[in-house]
């Protein structure tokens, strides 16, 4: 049960974190038209962020699948 | 120009690609080789997010104010961060209760009120009718775009003039027949429709892998990769401009946009649909939480570059909503452009068929059947079977719907672009996120308080958003929106009370949401709830702490009168099949089945998963007589229930009582016992003790007596040796006589300010003699005068005396050495005697206090005191509230030490 606690502060973490990485101000900051490599810094930034946090929710579900397959095994 | 009828038979042939996947899908189901038991078929199924709206819209949108797309696929990626926690609990709550659309899920949290129910389905289907329409305009507009090839720019507003040449139409006929087919097949709505879901994933898939085809031909082959594309952008700029976040219309609005995403993931008809009535396993949950918004991630990264395409390259007039077919056509890529319509094709077909089944199980379960119901009286009561009825109502309610829609796009929608028309919509179902979100997590949110907040809402919704859209599309004069109702500039719809600078979807969510928090926190606030509104806030709040929450249920029913009813919604066959199981569960026949609580819930929720929760709470207290369980009852049975607490643990408290006491005795015992066998030792010791000078004074006496000629030198021997054992005699008697008179305490104490060095001096002179008969060294390391302490005087002395007597009695014969000390600290003074001689070793340190006790073997070695001195010596310190103790080791001499507090000495002794 513990784990499940740990889980679910885990993701509550990364919602929050998700919130403020996805909005303004943070978007303002990198939405000033800069480029990097030619390529426009905002679609950039925003791109890159949601594909972590992706992986990120991605990590801690299929962790826990795999736990709970296992679980089932044993 | 392409011939329209190719184009007719490439989207029929889709059409039947999709009536073959369904119809499979449903032929597996049946089978049992279930086709949608994967979590990745749950994951694209959840896609029937992505519309029209996101296939056209989003590029029309983006070639106008940059990224401001964005934040509709952003919220539910917010929002599947919190899925393990929010989605799951909805998913729990509505297998547990069967609950089978949005307007039921809030019904039945609140209440099971029929009402709030009917409510949520009439703002659904006004909400979502607009959105229907988007769908069917897309389709209608690709068409003639498509239809006008190789003709690229103008042609937008070229609609068709009639209506059986309007590919809309026809199209949303099509979509009625599946609907209708494969949506409505039985009655049981918490059913899951295989062949749809099917269906609706492989629609996703197509949509997916066609917008990225566009997308890869754009960057890659139009242009010379993304750092191409976007070079050529940054030298125009007014496209320069689309790559700022200021393009996106500034922060409020993309709050707002989040927001709105946010609340239409969950709360959607079809959304809800797909996420929680289509869920065939929890666990599937776990994957689509993160592939659910890879596949935004993926569908939304063409985005934006095949807008900035569009504006460099397409010809002006161009539709911005219909880039992504443009842009192929412009390139002679025929294939490629039919590929991309099928796409938005099923893009559309996909939402409208789910949306329609969803929202047609609403007007059946939550609008239609409470309103048969209330005219039950009139006969629908007696009709033997429902089911096929309610059935046809359902069917009858998907071309019901997607006629609305249909009227609605000719009526209104040719004015609007795709995205303004579908946050309508958002607008609209966001209405019962607080209601949905606050009923999951706090107890105390009431039914009339999601009442006033649902209603309240949607009115204003309807003021801020919904009439100024007729107005602008010219149902109603513009000047209801350019000066308010009757010329009252307060009420604009776009600047209500004065409201200005804000876009008018955050204005108008600003508005109703104030209004519906505050209505439903500030209502829960003030008004109580019923019974049967706690338990069911119990059962979705707890949900997932708890396996069910057993309600309470007193109450009647006869058997027949439940498997009759249930019987008439389901049919005869499936309630038979129902009840068997339930009662195989138990393991009893179905004529056995006792009908309580349980059994009566069983039949309500598999009514509920037919006609909704509130109409079948209504159907079961027509048959049960369920004895109203009101507030007093309620408290009644919690008066008893905490009293049966108070009794346990009181009792429980009386048990570890008596356990105590138990244990009390128990050592009390123990220690009688002990006592007794010290009184036995006693006893025998004493009559030991008095026994041997008797003895000896008996025999020199017989002696003396019956030898009358003896020696004289030898007859003053032996009286002096019946005079020393008299005097040894009366020693004994005497000190057992004070130990008993201090035992039983009541000694006569004569207390005074006592100089422990002064009795110190006075024991050495009155032991002198002692010390020189043994030839033995007495050392006074004494001060003048120790601080005072209150005591007996003469039995202090007594004591020095008695340790005195006993050091020099085991002084060695040759250099006998005994010191007497006295110090003083701050709080006690310390009385030391020590001798060099044997020693005592550690385990007699505590028995040497003893009565009678001596170190060593009584019975071979002659005893050398009465064994009563140092026990008499520790009564008198412990009542003088000191304490006396011994330090030595075996070989080592023995040190013996008195410690008495100052002043305060008698305090605790009397």
């Amino acid at each position: 049960m513990p784990d499940e606690v740990r889980r679910r502060d885990r993701l509550i973490g990364l919602f929050l974190l998700a919130l403020v990485l996805l909005n303004p101000p943070l978007l303002m900051l990198f939405g000033g038209g800069d480029t990097v490599f030619g390529l426009p810094l905002l679609y950039l930034y925003i791109f890159v962020a949601w594909l972590l946090i992706i992986g990120a929710v991605a990590w801690i579900a299929e962790r826990r699948a795999a736990r709970r397959r296992r679980d089932a095994d044993g | 120009m392409v011939a329209g009828w190719f184009i007719i038979l490439i989207a029929a042939g889709y059409i039947g690609l999709l009536f073959a996947i369904a119809y499979y899908g449903d032929k597996r189901a049946d089978q049992g080789r279930s086709l949608i038991n994967s979590s990745a078929v749950y994951a694209l199924s959840i896609a029937v997010y992505c519309t029209s709206w996101t296939f056209y819209g989003s590029v029309g949108r983006a070639s106008q104010s940059g990224i401001a797309f964005l934040p509709i696929y952003l919220g539910p990626t917010l929002v599947f961060c919190l899925g393990w926690l929010l989605l799951r609990k909805i998913l729990r709550v509505s297998k547990a209760n069967r609950i089978t659309t949005i307007a039921d899920f809030i019904g039945s949290r609140y209440g099971k009120n029929a009402a709030l129910a009917g409510l949520v389905a009439i703002i659904a289907v006004i909400g979502v009718v607009p959105y229907i329409a988007l769908q069917l305009k897309a389709v209608s507009t690709s068409f003639t775009v498509l239809l006008h090839y190789p003709a690229v720019g103008g042609i937008a507003d070229a609609g068709p003039d009639s209506y059986f040449h309007d590919t809309a139409f026809w199209a949303a006929l099509c979509l009625a027949a599946f609907a209708i087919l494969f949506g409505t097949r039985t009655i049981e709505a918490s059913e899951h429709h295989q062949g749809l879901v099917a269906a609706i994933a492989f629609e996703s898939m197509v949509k997916l892998i066609a917008f990225l085809a566009a997308g890869i031909f754009v960057v890659v082959v139009l242009f010379d990769g993304f750092g191409d594309l976007f070079q050529r952008a940054a030298a125009d700029p007014a496209i320069t401009r689309l790559l700022r976040f200021e393009a996106t219309g500034g922060g409020f609005s993309w709050i707002t946009l989040t927001l709105l995403a946010m609340a239409a993931i969950i709360c959607l008809p079809r959304q809800f649909q797909v996420i929680v009535v289509e869920n065939v396993n929890e666990r599937h949950l776990d994957r689509a939480l993160w592939a659910f918004p890879l596949y935004l991630f993926l569908i939304n990264i063409f985005v934006l570059p095949i807008a900035l395409a569009g504006r460099l390259t397409a010809p002006a007039g161009v539709d911005p909503d219909t880039i992504v077919l443009t842009l192929p056509m412009a390139a002679q890529q025929y294939s490629l452009a039919l590929f991309v319509f099928v796409g938005g094709f099923s893009a559309g077909t996909g939402m409208v068929i789910v949306e329609t089944v969803a929202l047609s199980t609403m007007v059946s379960n939550d609008l239609v059947m409470p309103l048969l119901l209330r005219w039950r009286r009139l006969g629908l009561a007696d009709w033997p079977e429902l089911a096929p009825f309610l059935l046809k109502v359902r069917r009858m309610a998907i071309p019901f719907l997607l006629l609305l829609g249909y009227l609605y796009m000719r009526l209104v929608g040719e004015s609007y672009a795709l995205v303004a028309i579908g946050l309508v919509s958002f607008a609209a179902v966001a209405q019962f996120f607080p209601a949905i979100l606050l009923g999951l997590f706090w107890r105390r949110a009431s039914t009339a308080a999601a009442f006033v907040a649902i209603g309240g809402g949607f009115l204003l919704w309807t003021y801020t958003l919904l009439l100024p859209s007729l107005a602008g599309s010219g149902w109603l004069p513009i000047a209801f929106i350019e000066e308010g109702p009757y010329g009252i500039a307060l009420l604009k719809p776009y600047a209500l009370f004065g409201l200005t600078g804000l876009d008018p979807i955050t204005h108008s969510l600003f508005w109703t949401m104030l209004i519906n928090i505050g209505a439903l926190v500030g209502i829960s606030l003030l008004t109580e709830q019923s019974a049967l509104e706690r338990a069911q806030a119990a059962l979705f709040v707890d949900a997932l702490e708890q396996a069910e929450a057993g309600r309470l249920w007193r109450g009647t029913a006869k058997l027949s009168d439940l498997t009759d009813l249930v019987a008439r919604f389901l049919g005869r066959g499936r309630a038979d099949e129902a009840f068997r199981d339930y009662a195989g569960r138990r393991g009893v026949d179905v004529a056995e089945l006792a009908v309580d609580g349980e059994l009566v819930r069983h039949a309500e929720r598999l009514l509920a998963g037919a006609i909704g929760t509130a109409s079948a709470r209504v159907m079961i207290a027509s048959v049960a007589e369920e004895e109203p369980l009101g507030i007093d009852e309620v408290m009644r049975i919690l008066d008893e229930t905490s009293q049966v607490i108070e009794y346990s643990r009181r009792l429980e408290d009386k048990s570890r009582e008596l356990e105590t006491a138990t244990g009390e005795l128990r050592a009390a015992n123990d220690r009688l016992k002990q006592l007794d066998r010290l009184k036995d030792d006693f006893v025998s010791t004493v009559s030991h003790e008095l026994r041997t000078p008797l003895t000896s004074i008996r025999s020199f006496s017989e002696i003396l007596h019956n030898n009358p000629d003896l020696d004289p030198d030898k007859r003053r021997e032996f009286l002096a040796i019946v005079v020393k054992e008299s005097e040894r005699l009366t020693r004994l008697i005497n000190q057992m006589l004070d130990l008993s008179k201090i035992e039983s305490g009541k000694p006569d104490w004569a207390v005074s300010d006592v100089d422990l060095a002064e009795v110190a001096r006075d024991a050495a002179a009155a032991t002198s003699q002692l010390f020189e008969d043994k030839s033995a060294r007495l050392d006074l390391r004494l001060p003048e005068s120790a601080p005072p302490v209150a005591a007996d005087r003469d039995r202090l002395m007594q004591v020095t005396v008695n340790l005195l007597s006993n050091a020099v009695k085991f002084c060695p014969r040759v250099d006998g050495r005994v010191a007497l000390t006295v110090v003083s600290d701050p709080t006690d003074v310390t009385l030391t005697v020590a001798d060099n001689g044997p020693g005592i070793a550690p385990e007699h340190h505590q028995t040497v206090f003893e009565p009678f006790h001596q170190v060593g073997d009584t019975l071979t070695a002659k005893p050398q005191g009465t064994g009563l001195g140092l026990a008499i010596c520790r009564m008198i310190v412990d009542h003088h509230g000191g304490r006396i103790w011994v330090e030595s080791e075996a070989g080592k001499g023995a040190v013996f030490r008195v410690r008495l507090s100052r002043k305060v000495a008698l305090a605790r002794a009397v």
